[in-house]
């Protein structure tokens, strides 16, 4: 069985957010990259499969060359292949990098296709469910458990919601996203991150994919939020804390 | 401009966000010049609909079926989707949530619209308005701007103030031609009953961190937060540990808060869980350890073992 599942290289998530800011947008390179923390877990997830039949993962990154360890490191988990798109420059909004993977997909013709349920540094939450739409597949977001059925045509998964966990009956192919408490991935181990150099990738542009190329949404511009509002008062115990919050009628 | 406001309901009531995006839509109609509309899904959902129709919206489109007795993003997707072909909508909003960050970009790639996500803000650039969201945890805000047709917005409900109240819209029923479909099927929820208010909404929080060291504390916790009549909200590493269901978690992957008063009880302040409640009014911080980050951003601070501190201000309260 074969399954794909998404990375993104993202600013590592300890970044001072100035510094991002300014590389996001181009006028400086200081910042670390990481592969995504939730595609960490959606490879995690693949590869805990192989247990059941699951004897082909292929990762797909929309990325350039320069964030190649990043998706090594993924591989080396223990994928067995990548497909890389080169945005070659572009700016690329969630429903092209959907488009992108959608096209991979089709070529691919995937069990399903496993993602994390978000990028930390864009925080969109958008490309799995927007792919999931392009493709006219069910969809299954925040996955914290996952089970196939018996002849592996439908997986029941349980989706965290505001409500509590929900559980569904959800049809292959799917598009599945992952959330934190799906599993704990993985090291990639040094010799593993040696082999992974020898597995095969499939490189690709953005340009030679016939997706429209215009943005359907861009950025014009960044700020850092408000501080929040002056000093900290520190209180010496609960009765000054008490009579502190009462002085300021938080409490009755 | 012709708007449409994806109203919800939860548990079988409408979602307190939907006031958020309400609001928004007012805002919007406002500044452009247009005209807004809402809709309501469910399954016997008539007393909801007629709650929900004061604020001056043209029309309500009521989409009442057994398809929808549950939540499910393939079905909605195709419902709104129906709905905004037909009427010529170019502005869908709707209120963040779990939902909504579920069925929104699904809806996205069917219609093939620019989307933004958990919006804080309206500005206007270049005479267009374009939208202001949180991003890299909250850390930064962006503005993005839209240039499709169709713009779909999800609205932080904790950004936005309070609707104004206007007449009732034309109440519309719409049938959205959706059955039951067999992609996929809702099998349960999974739910810890709770008598205390409503995290999402509640005007005060106490939160819990790993330093209360076991589940076994969460019975003091509770009272605390009963005397204040509060909600208890917790940290990934309480919810991590087994110690509370996720639904509890406040943060960039839980909930987003913004309480009168929050109380972060043993919580270091990560700034993955200080996303979820920078939009609290006061946040009080209880921890031993001095250095703490979440005293930078806290209003009151407490140094101080959590043990000894949180029995005596369930006596004082
Ligand atoms: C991708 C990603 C997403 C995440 N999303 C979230 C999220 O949505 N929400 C979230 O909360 N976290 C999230 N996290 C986790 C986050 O980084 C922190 O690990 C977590 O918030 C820490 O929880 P804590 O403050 O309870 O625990 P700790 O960081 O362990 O803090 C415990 C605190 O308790 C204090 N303490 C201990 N004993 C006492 C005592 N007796 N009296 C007083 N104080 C005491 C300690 O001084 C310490 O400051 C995420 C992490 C990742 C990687
Ligand atoms: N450039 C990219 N390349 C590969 N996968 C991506 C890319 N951007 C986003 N994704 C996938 O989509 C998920 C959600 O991202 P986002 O919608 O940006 O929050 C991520 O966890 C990835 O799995």
């Amino acid at each position: 069985m074969k399954i794909l599942v998404t990375v993104k290289p993202v600013a590592d998530p300890n970044t001072p957010p100035a510094a991002w800011i300014e590389s996001e947008q181009g006028k400086s390179g200081s910042v670390n990259y990481v592969a995504n923390y939730f595609d960490l877990i959606a490879v995690e997830q693949a590869i805990q499969f192989k247990d059941m039949g699951v004897d082909d993962i292929c990762i797909v990154s929309v990325t350039d060359e320069s964030k190649m360890a990043q998706v090594r490191s993924a591989i080396a988990m223990g994928a067995n292949r990548a497909t890389l798109i080169d945005p070659e420059d572009r700016k690329l909004g969630a429903y092209q990098l959907a488009a992108a993977i959608a096209h991979v997909v089709k070529k691919e013709q995937p069990a399903f296709v496993l993602m994390g349920k978000q990028a930390t540094d864009d925080d969109a939450s958008q490309v799995g469910p927007i792919l999931a739409g392009i493709l006219g597949w069910p969809q299954a977001t925040f996955v914290s458990q996952i089970e196939f059925n018996d002849d592996k045509s439908r997986v029941k998964v349980g989706r965290e919601t505001d409500e509590g966990v929900e559980v569904l009956d959800v049809k292959l192919p799917a598009v599945i996203t992952c959330d934190l408490r799906l599993n704990e991935p993985r090291y990639a181990t040094l010799p593993n991150l040696i082999k992974s150099k020898k597995a095969p990738m499939e490189r690709l542009k953005f340009s030679e994919l016939g997706i429209d190329e215009n943005p359907r949404v861009t950025v014009e511009g960044y700020s850092l939020p408000k501080g929040r509002s002056g000093e900290t008062k520190m209180v010496a115990d609960a009765s000054e804390l008490v009579a502190t919050l009462k002085e300021m009628k938080l409490v009755d | 401009m012709k708007i449409l406001v994806v109203a919800e309901m939860q548990l079988g009531k409408l979602k307190p966000s939907n006031r958020a995006t309400i609001r928004m839509a007012q805002d919007l109609a406002a500044q452009n010049g247009g005209t807004f509309s809402m809709m309501l899904v469910g399954h016997q959902i008539g007393d909801a609909a007629s709650e929900l129709n004061n604020f001056g919206a043209e029309t309500l489109y009521v989409i009442d079926a057994p398809a929808f007795e549950h939540y499910l993003a393939d079905t909605l997707t195709d419902a709104i989707s129906k709905l905004v072909k037909e009427y010529g909508f170019d502005r869908v909003l709707g209120g963040e949530a779990t939902t909504a960050r579920d069925f929104f970009p699904r809806l996205a790639g069917a219609l093939d619209a620019g989307m933004c996500r958990g919006v804080c803000g309206l500005t206007q650039v270049d005479g267009s308005t374009c939208y202001q969201r949180p991003v890299f945890s909250g850390m930064a805000l962006r503005t993005e701007r839209i240039h499709t047709p169709i713009h779909l917005i999800t609205v932080d409900p904790t950004a936005m103030g309070e609707p104004d109240a206007g007449g009732a819209g034309e109440v519309v029923p719409f049938d959205a031609g959706v059955s039951a479909n067999e992609g996929v099927q809702f099998v349960e929820l999974q739910r810890a009953a709770s008598e205390r208010p409503d995290l999402s909404v509640a005007d005060r929080v106490v939160g819990a961190g790993r330093g209360i060291k076991s589940a076994d504390y969460l019975d003091t916790i509770g009272k605390l937060a009963d005397k204040l009549g509060a909600a208890v909200g917790a940290t990934r590493a309480v919810v991590d540990a087994g110690w509370l269901p996720n639904e509890f978690q406040v943060g960039q992957t839980g909930k987003a808060i913004a309480p009168k008063l929050y109380i972060a009880i043993g919580i270091s302040g990560a700034v993955q869980h200080a996303a979820g409640i920078r939009g609290a009014k006061t946040i009080v911080a209880i921890n031993k350890d001095a250095e703490a980050p979440i005293f930078k951003i806290a209003d009151i601070g407490l140094v101080a073992d959590l043990f000894d501190v949180v029995p005596q201000l369930i006596e004082n309260l």
